[in-house]
């Protein structure tokens, strides 16, 4: 396996662009990652461009080929890559295959969603699907695993606060995150309710927003003290066994174990991490498949200063999906583009001292009480 | 539920429940079962996942005890109630643990390890506007039981 590296990454800030366009976000990311790259269009040899609502909502298709050729990138592969939240990972999954496979040397993956649209109702996991129409919304699914989660453990919704709290907090420092005021415990927990117990500030926001990331092979990444090697690059899909447990996700600790078997590290080696808070919930339960705490611990090390800036292993500093917002096919990208700021030490007031280790968790959909997708990846500036 | 928009409402999906052949029964939930592995499964899979032999279809029980559940109290989609309520629920007969919307009319009501029982009722549309008979569990009322002794 040849080494993988990232070599370019670029973002526009997250929230509502209502007069702009999904190729137009997407565009901007794509030539923001090449200049970043220092890289000429025509050295890239492989493109991705992950987008999980645009057929639905625009009914366009095959985006990735009008993006690119606005940055000049065209006759290459090109794949359009849909996979719910984890479309940029999945997508960058398959970039780093083609590199570490010796099949190409450059590949480029852009990921971008508009949400800001009039009628968009809840994220669910495809209309077709028996699960959907009994109802279940992706908010539903991740308040039946807190509700789980506080039956099993004593998690209480204080805990589960203390994590949008802290994102928010996180927030302040980047000015890509679509919320940057800060909010308070009592603040989270007296906003209206969506689905018992997760009030508005424990669910992500939409947004409109588009991350990009260029790869190359160490022939082609020579920069050697802005570039990042990939360590781990690791996919996996659900079970969906019958029964379930409902208060973790099999596939997330699954996931993450290889993900730390591949980069030879453990969780103690991390010195900074971005992870799925799509519900504040969801990043409680990725602490523990994590291995950051035991199984039932998440609650409390989300309180205890662990996980905050300055804490032991920080995660999401960049504010996380509950205060960039979430456009889906763009949010695995952005986690990318915050832990390989970090590792270059390129992050500013919100720079996690002396980072050299990160890892960038997603996951997506779900199928029979269990997830449809969950990414992980390992960064490191170790040379 | 008005019996006249029942008899005219299609169920949400095929071959997901049964209706009781008269009054006295139950509805029951439809679901798979692969005799090789001696597995069932709800909804019912083409292939069994694990001979891909085929996979006939039957009941897999009308009755269970809620596992956890949630009350959705945003506006709904597909037409449901406001709020509506959702939930796994651990089948007696099966032992699999199903997801299913709860009864819209008892959400202060529910408590996980509750037993409940499968009702089926006009709920909600089909994201076009047609009603759609939908399957949910609503708490089995106890006669003559603890709950009487005041």
């Amino acid at each position: 396996m040849t080494s993988v590296y990232v070599s370019g990454v670029g973002m526009i800030p997250f929230g509502r662009h209502v007069e702009r366009t999904v190729v137009d976000m997407a565009a901007e990311a794509a030539c923001l990652a090449l200049q970043d790259a220092g890289i000429r269009p025509e050295r890239v040899e492989m493109g991705f461009f992950a987008c999980a609502g645009a057929a639905r909502l625009f009914g366009d298709v095959t985006m990735g080929q009008n993006v690119l050729w606005q940055v000049g990138i065209n006759r290459i592969p090109v794949f359009n890559v849909e996979n719910a939240c984890t479309s940029g990972s999945a997508a960058f999954y398959l970039a780093h295959e083609a590199i570490a496979g010796n099949r190409i040397e450059a590949a480029i993956v852009v990921g971008a969603e508009k949400l800001y649209v009039p009628g968009m109702g809840l994220l669910d996991s495809g209309i077709t699907e028996l699960d959907t129409q009994l109802g279940l919304v992706a908010p539903a699914s991740f308040a039946l695993r807190a509700n789980r989660h506080m039956l099993a453990f004593g998690t209480t919704p204080e805990q589960m606060a203390h994590v949008a709290v802290k994102n928010r907090a996180h927030a302040g420092h980047n000015p890509l995150a679509q919320f940057r005021d800060p909010i308070t415990v009592e603040e989270v927990l007296n906003a209206p309710m969506i689905v018992d117990p997760l009030t508005r500030l424990q669910c992500c926001p939409i947004a409109d927003g588009a991350a990009a990331v260029v790869l190359c092979s160490g022939s082609l990444a020579q920069n050697k003290d802005r570039r990042v090697k990939v360590d781990a690059a690791v996919y996996g899909t659900g079970n969906y066994e019958n029964p379930q447990d409902i208060s973790r996700w099999e596939t997330d600790y699954r996931v993450c174990q290889k993900a730390y078997e591949e980069a030879g590290i453990g969780p103690g080696d991390l010195d900074v991490i971005e992870c799925h808070d799509a519900f504040t919930i969801a990043e409680i339960l990725h602490y523990e498949a994590l291995g950051l705490c035991p199984e039932g611990e998440g609650g409390r090390l989300a309180a205890d200063g662990t996980v905050c800036q300055g804490g032991k292993v920080p995660v999401n500093v960049s504010g996380g999906l509950l205060s960039r917002g979430h456009p889906p096919g763009a949010t695995a990208l952005a986690q990318i583009h915050e832990i390989v700021t970090q590792l270059r030490q390129e992050a500013g007031p919100r720079q996690v001292d002396g980072a050299r280790i990160g890892l960038a968790h997603c996951m997506g959909g779900d199928k029979a009480g269990d997830t449809k997708s969950c990414t992980v990846i390992v960064l490191s500036s170790k040379e | 539920m008005d019996s006249e928009t029942a008899k005219q409402a299609a169920p949400v999906a095929p071959g997901i429940f049964t209706m009781p052949s008269h009054d006295a029964g139950l509805p029951a939930l439809l679901g798979g079962y692969c005799s090789r592995c001696d597995r069932r499964f709800f909804p019912r899979p083409i292939y069994c996942p694990q001979c891909l032999g085929p996979v006939e279809e039957r009941p897999i029980g009308s009755g269970g005890r809620i596992h956890v559940f949630t009350v959705v109290r945003i506006k709904p989609p597909l037409g449901l109630p406001q709020p509506y309520a959702v939930g796994y629920i651990d089948m007696k007969e099966s032992g699999l643990r199903i997801f299913c919307l709860l009864d819209p009319l008892k959400v202060d009501r529910l408590e996980v390890g509750q037993e409940v029982a499968l009702a089926v009722g006009v709920l909600g549309h089909d994201g076009k506007g047609n009603p759609r008979l939908r399957p949910y569990f609503t708490p089995v009322e106890r006669k003559g039981g603890l709950e009487d002794v005041r």
